[in-house]
């Protein structure tokens, strides 16, 4: 169907075409030397198998460069590129099969050297099939990229894991084939391709080579030595790769610049997470683990990991810290030497704060926090490491200030504080101890009992104690207030005042007794007893009483019979005990010097009146003593020769083991039992009230400042010992 | 059986020999007049108690803290006179081993 029209355009393209190759040649001449040019060049370029060494043909240079020449000038150079990159890809094939024979190798030996051969194999072809220099770098690139393409389309997945393995094996120690197997990765491309890799193998090494080192290691920071080791084994592998073509070392400088910081980064972020993940550890080693919080610091700067640091803290803190198996005392060391890591790693305190928020609120639920917290003040602790840094000057309780925007070093808050943080939050232990609670008063309550306890436990024997605890007090007076602490040096004086009037007493007339005189109101209640001590212990009482009189004119003594400890000595008739015990345990024995044999509720009415339990518990003394024996239960008879110990028959009550001071706890209910003749008046008079009627009249009451609940606790209190009926919320009198 | 005491550390509340009280009441115990803090506390201008805050005692019976009696009488409102009962205040002569 061909029209005349497309007929003259064939043959006008025909004739065009036919002239390009013919040039302008005679005949077709042209064509002829066209093709033997196009064979020459095709057969040079035909990409040949290099393990056959009968295929190596040897070509005469200058034939084929004319060739070249010729069909560029006929400008078939790119059909004849095209052709040629066909021709690798069909003959990709034996490339594969020397892949796969030594990736089986490798497979069967995990030798990473038949990688490197491998790699080296892949050069040797790569050369091989290379087109000549002559015909411009345009062709070679795309040589390049047609046999790069094919190559990375054909390795398979082992390959990469002996590369990885390959990279690895160079790195410890730096091995001296490097540079060539890098030029061997730059040749085939496998840098570009395969840096993720490459990079991963150094992360690992990095990450190795920190938890390798740094486990466990806290006394000096590491960070520097890991910066040396750095610059000392990765630096000189990355080199190579990062730095290729750098031709001093300030360019190869510049151009690790990059690589270098992230591998810096990576090394801060191991370290970071390996500490973070040892922080509990590290903060129960203060100070020894100073070095690993330095290092901490600095990484925190770089890496920002701050959050999971608290969440790692706070985890490990609820399940190791905060359960009741705990000591409060533990907790307490934990909680200072938290205060002081973090305080290293994070001056402003947002950590910290965050951290010990539930530390704090944890310790406000013990009972004996406080207790702890004063005990370790006045340096009561058994351990003997105290809370207290001695270093730590000593300094009044901080009180939360509000910010004070005219300071001109005033700084923002971190960014990462919370919204109740605040800048100014106490810098000293004890004033961040003593702010877990809202007021100090409790404290000093605490610590008023503390002191009675231990003055009144102290015996003339060994004074200097008064002084370390005047000493102790002057102290604290610098943290409380001399105000607050009043009281306290009342007690003090009256220890010395004590031992003055003794001595000037026992100048007139000696005694064996020696008493502790103290001022009533300035000490915590001290349990009231109405034990009557019998025989020569009340003549030694009022024989002193009335030398004390004499002495003071205008005073009487008022004996508490139950407080102090007696110096006895019994003599039996096999035997002598000489032994320190308590008044009551002294006021029975006494008893026992009058007939050999009493029941309990004889004893009791011998000495007044005395709880059951406590009277058991003098016995009991006396029975591990071997003094007394319980021969039918509550009948006790004096051993006036040793008999065989008979196998107790009672144990110690459990609860008898009664504290001589009250605690802060229970004045607080005797102090309640101080309205409850304003109660009972109010109650007779109106008859029945509301809880919140007797609370509104109570504060009319002088000093009075319980709250409901503490008023609505002691009218339950009042009602089970069946002073009161309480129904539909009101209270009447019971009778 | 022999009992001895060798050594006894007791404990023991020093009280204001007020002459008239009744002994062993806790509950009941007698307070300044005037500052109505107890008598073995001290007055308000005081810190300790004792001997630094003794007591004055008046013919007409009633005691108080020396150092806030002094200070009462020390105003012109007192008329010198006691403020319990507005007799004149005449200090009674500290009455010694009499009882």
């Amino acid at each position: 169907m061909a029209t005349a029209a497309l007929r003259s355009q064939v043959a006008a393209k025909w004739h065009e075409g036919f002239n390009r190759l013919n040039r302008s040649e005679p005949g077709i001449s042209g064509l002829l030397s066209f093709s033997q040019a196009w064979n020459i060049a095709t057969d040079y370029l035909h990409p040949r198998d290099i393990s056959d060494p009968t295929s190596v043909k040897h070509h005469d240079l200058p034939s084929v460069k004319a060739s070249f020449d010729l069909i560029n000038r006929s400008r078939r150079l790119p059909v004849m590129l095209e052709t040629f990159l066909d021709d690798i890809c069909d003959q990709y094939h034996l490339i594969v099969r020397d892949i796969e024979q030594y990736l089986a190798e490798y497979e069967e030996s995990a030798d990473t050297s038949v990688i490197l051969r491998l790699v080296f194999r892949l050069v040797e072809w790569y050369r091989a099939w290379a087109p000549i220099d002559e015909l411009g770098p345009t062709i070679r690139a795309a040589y390049t990229l047609t046999f790069q393409t094919q190559l990375f389309s054909i390795l398979p997945p082992a390959f990469v894991r002996g590369f990885k393995a390959l990279c690895a094996s160079t790195l410890v120690p730096v091995a001296q084939l490097a540079p060539p197997m890098w030029e061997a990765f730059e040749v085939l491309g496998l840098t570009d391709r395969y840096e993720g890799i490459i990079a991963s193998v150094g992360y690992e090494r990095i990450e190795d080579y920190v938890r390798e080192t740094c486990t466990g290691r806290w006394d000096k920071p590491c960070l520097e030595e890991l910066r040396v080791w750095m610059t000392e084994q990765i630096v000189p592998w990355m080199l190579p790769m990062y730095a290729k073509g750098a031709g001093n070392t300030e360019d190869a400088r510049g151009m690790l610049q990059n690589v270098g910081s992230r591998f810096d980064f990576h090394m801060n972020k191991t370290l970071c997470d390996l500490r973070t993940s040892e922080i509990f550890d590290i903060i129960i080693d203060f100070p020894d683990s100073n070095g690993a919080l330095q290092d901490l610091k600095e990484c925190l700067q770089r890496v920002d990991q701050r959050s999971s640091l608290v969440q790692a803290l706070r985890k490990a803190n609820r399940k190791r810290l905060l359960h009741p198996g705990a000591d409060t005392k533990l907790i307490l060391s934990q909680y200072v030497a938290t205060i002081k890591c973090l305080r290293i790693v994070d001056p402003p305190g947002v950590l910290l704060f965050k951290v010990a928020d539930p530390i704090r609120r944890y310790l406000r639920e013990r009972p004996d926090t406080i207790r702890s917290i004063v005990a370790n003040l006045v340096g009561d602790d058994d351990s003997g490491d105290s809370l207290v840094d001695e270093n730590e000057p000593i300094q009044p309780l901080q009180q939360l200030e509000t910010e004070d925007y005219n300071d001109p070093h005033w700084d923002p808050e971190p960014i990462d504080a919370g919204p109740d943080f605040r800048t100014n939050k106490p810098s000293d232990v004890i004033s961040t101890l003593v702010s877990i609670y809202d007021s100090k008063d409790l404290f000093v309550k605490e610590l008023q009992v503390l002191l009675a306890q231990r003055l009144l436990a102290i015996t003339d024997d060994n004074f200097e104690k008064v002084e370390k605890e005047r000493r102790n007090i002057e102290i604290l007076k610098i943290r409380f207030g001399e105000a607050a602490l009043q009281v306290c040096e009342v007690m003090l004086r009256d220890m010395t005042d004590s031992k003055r009037i003794d001595g000037h007493v026992q100048s007139q007339k000696a005694s064996i007794v020696h008493p502790t005189i103290i001022s009533r109101h300035f000490w915590p209640s001290l349990e009231s007893s109405d034990i009557v001590m019998p025989g020569q212990f009340q003549a030694l009482q009022t024989q002193y009483a009335k030398e004390f009189s004499t002495f003071k004119p205008d005073k009487k003594l008022r004996w508490l019979p139950h407080l102090g400890t007696v110096h006895l000595e019994l003599q039996l008739e096999d035997r002598t005990i000489e032994t320190d015990v308590p008044p009551l345990e002294a006021a029975f024995i006494e008893l026992f010097s009058e007939k050999n044999t009493w029941t309990m509720d004889e004893l009791i009415e011998g000495v007044g009146a005395v709880d059951r339990t406590a009277a058991l518990k003098a016995l009991i003394t006396w029975i591990d003593l071997g003094v007394l024996k319980e021969d039918e239960e509550n009948t006790f008879r004096l051993l006036e020769v040793t008999e065989e110990a008979a196998p107790s028959s009672r144990t110690a009550p459990t609860a008898s083991e009664t504290p001589t001071v009250t605690a802060a706890q229970q004045q607080q209910a005797d102090q309640m039992r101080l309205y409850w003749k304003f109660i009972e008046g109010m109650l007779t008079n109106l008859g029945s009230l509301p809880l919140d009627r007797i609370q509104t009249m109570l504060r009319f009451a002088p000093g009075y400042d319980q709250t409901v609940e503490q008023l609505a606790r002691f009218m339950e209190a009042a009602r089970r010992e069946g002073l009161v009926v309480g129904r539909d919320g009101m209270w009447k009198l019971n009778r | 059986m022999k009992v001895t005491v060798k050594h006894w550390h007791a404990v023991a509340q020093w009280r204001w020999d007020t002459g008239a009280e009744a002994e062993g009441n806790d509950e009941n115990e007698d307070v300044c007049g005037i500052c109505r803090v107890p008598y073995e506390g001290c007055c308000p201008s005081c810190k300790m108690p004792g001997d630094d805050c003794p007591l004055i005692w008046g013919e007409c019976t009633h005691v108080f803290h020396m150092h806030c009696l002094l200070k009462w009488i020390g105003t012109p409102a007192s008329k010198q006179q006691c403020p319990m009962d507005r007799r004149t205040w005449v200090t009674a002569e500290r009455k010694i081993g009499n009882s």
